[in-house]
């Protein structure tokens, strides 16, 4: 009896490491590089060539989460790809599944000569100073990494979430038939939620003085701030059931748990708006309610400084992307002309400094 | 004699008077906030019981294993794994009833798996349980597939005239199917327990396993019921996460709210209204813990201080109170005598 007890759970353990390791494996592995048409072209660079300085080799690290998280990693994935599609690099990413895993992970690309490495989210800040100072010729994007001090190999592509959230208040203000709305939001601990949140709070007062904001930050840490649909779910209703008509979402997987959750009331008249990426795309159980979204453009971004970097004017310190708002889809037509018009005003004032979102970070 | 002692401990039997002093207390509270602001205490109780209806079911799956002997630490696995499967019968069929179904099996199905390893191959019943939690995180975080969509998931179904009661109408005949179905389990079970034959017995075995043989009373056989009757709460706890409450599932989305239900049955003493207590409580501070950010900016002055509190530490709110509680009023939790024990025949 002792005997068969040992033995199925030796065959739990080694089913549940056999999953592990299969997924770890997926995401080390090299992507395979496309067969290029019937040109006999000399056989294309492998990642074992990285070392070569002719090749050019993207890495990137993920923070906590996996890389089709339909937000962040994606978005800075896809300017990977697009770097590996117009610059012919060659990329591979690697999934961080404990954050103290960053440094090793990080490793596996400097070990194997890559050029460029991007590590996508706050939290990476450190490792990827330490690595960029134990590896001076690779150059680091940080994603959302602002950068107190210069360090000459990395750029941390920051943005304005600040502007961002700004005309997400506007939008949200003007869409609000209750006077009241609200923000579900991933922890204070990121200083870019907070960014987001004052100038969602300052632009909904900047169009209307007298309207209440109601948000609410997640009380988890770094570890499950972002990956607790359930509890955005219950923040969305608990502010819908106190008269809230328009919900922003900001805080990854939290955030997407409240805009479903909004999706489910949009029969109440109930607006919700995305953050980061272009949420219609991504979250499509949202899109009864999804009027836009606040948009950080990390692809562009990503892509523009590998492109920098392979020209050889790789900007060190803070490197700022663009923001904007995310297309109307199906409410183009329910958000009154004069709103639009007022929300391309307040971008041209944000650009030119003619208005300030009042953030101080 | 000794028997019926120790089974008449920890019923229901006796007039809780203190816990009739908390709960009339706090009604009275609600009363007073509904007058000053009817909406807001509203979605605040609304709030209160749609966070306790996972934790309520989830300890009354442990109830039902641990009133029989069998601990199970395991519940957040289990939770997860019918989460997980309840989303994919979901995504197949799109039809919420067979999912909830599908996840019911699942979760009997994870219960019998428990049963196996620590009624029949007498397995340490912790490790039991930390296999099932382990195997969950593992196992639902490899198969799951960014992308799945679903068509929905349950609204809420609002009971006529019943709902149109102020304060209680929303609060209670307002809900989605999973939240009544855990209203009315918690008196199915209490009756279950204290009220029937197969409740007599489940406690003979999870109390004197020895003295429920001698009078015939098949003692593993009760435990594997039982068990497997826990894994479909359990279960059920699942499918309110990914089928009622979020509509899509995300890995290790139950967050520890398995744990958390083992607390509030301890919290409880074993019994369904005692845990009921406990969640509702767990609930309530996590929607204070909310509604007290939303508020930041409308505190009367002399209360200002509360809105620059960090949001992690009025989200301590729910464990503090839980402690203060369980040291405070709740006093010493006797569990059944016999738990963790296997049950071998002299």
């Amino acid at each position: 009896m002792k005997r068969s007890v040992s033995l199925i759970i030796l065959l739990l353990v080694a089913a549940l490491i056999a999953a592990c390791g299969g997924q770890q494996a997926g995401g080390a592995t090299p992507t395979a590089a496309p067969a290029t048409g019937a040109t006999p072209a000399p056989a294309r660079p492998t990642e074992a060539d990285c070392p070569k300085p002719e090749v050019l080799c993207v890495g990137l690290v993920t923070d906590v989460g996996e890389i089709d998280d339909k937000s962040f990693n994606q978005s800075a994935w896809e300017g990977v790809k697009r770097a590996e599609a117009e610059l012919g690099a060659i990329v591979n990413y690697v999934e961080t599944k404990d954050a103290k895993d960053y440094d090793a992970n990080i490793a596996l690309f400097t070990e194997k000569g890559y050029d460029v490495i991007v590590t996508v989210g706050f939290a990476l800040g450190e490792a990827t100073a330490k690595a960029a100072k134990e590896n001076p010729n690779v150059k680091f994007i940080g994603v959302d990494q602002f950068q107190a001090e210069e360090i000459p190999n990395v750029a941390g592509l920051i943005f304005a979430e600040d502007k961002a959230g700004f005309l997400a208040g506007v939008l949200a203000a003007g869409m609000s038939k209750s006077n009241k709305i609200a923000a579900v939001l991933g922890t204070n601990l990121v200083p870019p939620v907070v960014a987001f949140k004052e100038g969602y709070e300052n632009g909904a007062k900047y169009l209307k003085p007298d309207i209440q904001v109601i948000s609410t930050y997640h009380p988890g840490g770094l570890d499950t701030a972002f990956t607790d649909p359930k509890w955005g779910a219950d923040q969305a209703k608990l502010a819908i059931d106190q008269g809230a008509d328009v919900i922003f979402g900001a805080g990854g997987k939290t955030g997407n748990g409240a805009l479903i959750e909004t999706a489910a009331n949009a029969d109440k008249g109930v607006y919700c708006i995305g953050v980061d990426t272009d949420q219609w795309e991504t979250v499509p159980e949202a899109r009864p309610c999804l009027i836009s979204s606040a948009m950080k453009l990390i692809t562009p971004g990503v892509f523009d400084l590998i492109k920098k970097a392979q020209e050889g004017n790789f900007p060190s310190g803070n490197y700022v992307g663009e923001v904007g708002l995310a297309p109307f889809h199906d409410f183009e037509d329910k958000i009154p002309a004069e709103l639009k018009a007022k929300i391309a005003e307040v971008d041209k004032g944000l650009r030119d400094g003619s208005i300030s979102t009042g953030y101080k970070p | 004699m000794q028997i019926t002692d120790t089974l008449a401990r920890p019923s229901a039997a006796r007039i809780p008077w203190l816990t009739i002093g908390v709960w009339g207390g706090l009604a009275i509270l609600v009363l007073v906030a509904y007058v000053r602001a009817p909406q807001a205490t509203t979605a605040v109780l609304t709030s209160t019981i749609r966070q306790s209806t996972p934790i309520i079911l989830g300890a009354l799956a442990g109830i039902m294993c641990e009133r029989s002997g069998v601990i199970n630490i395991g519940i957040e696995g289990m939770m997860l794994i019918c989460a997980f499967l309840g989303f994919l019968f979901n995504v197949w069929t799109g039809d919420l009833i067979l999912a909830t179904m599908g996840a019911l099996l699942v979760g009997a199905a994870v219960g019998a798996f428990h049963a196996l390893m620590s009624i029949t191959l007498k397995v340490d019943q912790i490790i039991a349980g930390t296999v099932i939690n382990i195997l969950a995180v593992g196992l639902t975080g490899y198969f799951y597939q960014q992308g799945l969509t679903t068509r929905g998931k349950f609204s809420p179904v609002s009971i006529p005239v019943l709902a149109d009661i102020p304060i209680i109408g929303p609060v209670f005949f307002s809900n989605p199917p999973i939240t009544y179905a855990s209203l009315i389990l918690i008196v199915v079970i209490h009756v279950l327990l204290f009220r029937t034959a197969w409740g007599l017995r489940t406690r003979a075995v999870g109390e004197h396993p020895a003295a429920a043989d001698t009078v015939g009373i098949a003692v593993n056989r009760v435990r594997y019921i039982n068990v497997i009757i826990g894994g479909m709460l359990a279960g059920l706890a699942g499918a309110f996460l990914t089928l009622e409450s979020v509509g899509s599932f995300e890995r290790n989305m139950t967050n520890g709210r398995g744990f958390v239900s083992l607390a509030v049955m301890i919290f409880g003493k074993w019994t369904p209204f005692g845990a009921w207590g406990g969640s509702l409580l767990f609930g309530f501070a996590n929607a204070m813990q909310s509604q007290i950010q939303f508020l930041k900016n409308q505190l009367p002055s002399w209360l200002a201080w509360i809105g620059d509190l960090p949001p992690q530490f009025i989200g301590m709110l729910p464990y503090v109170l839980t402690i203060a509680v369980l040291a405070g009023f709740v006093g010493r939790a006797r569990p059944p005598a016999a738990i963790g024990k296997v049950y071998e025949k002299e």
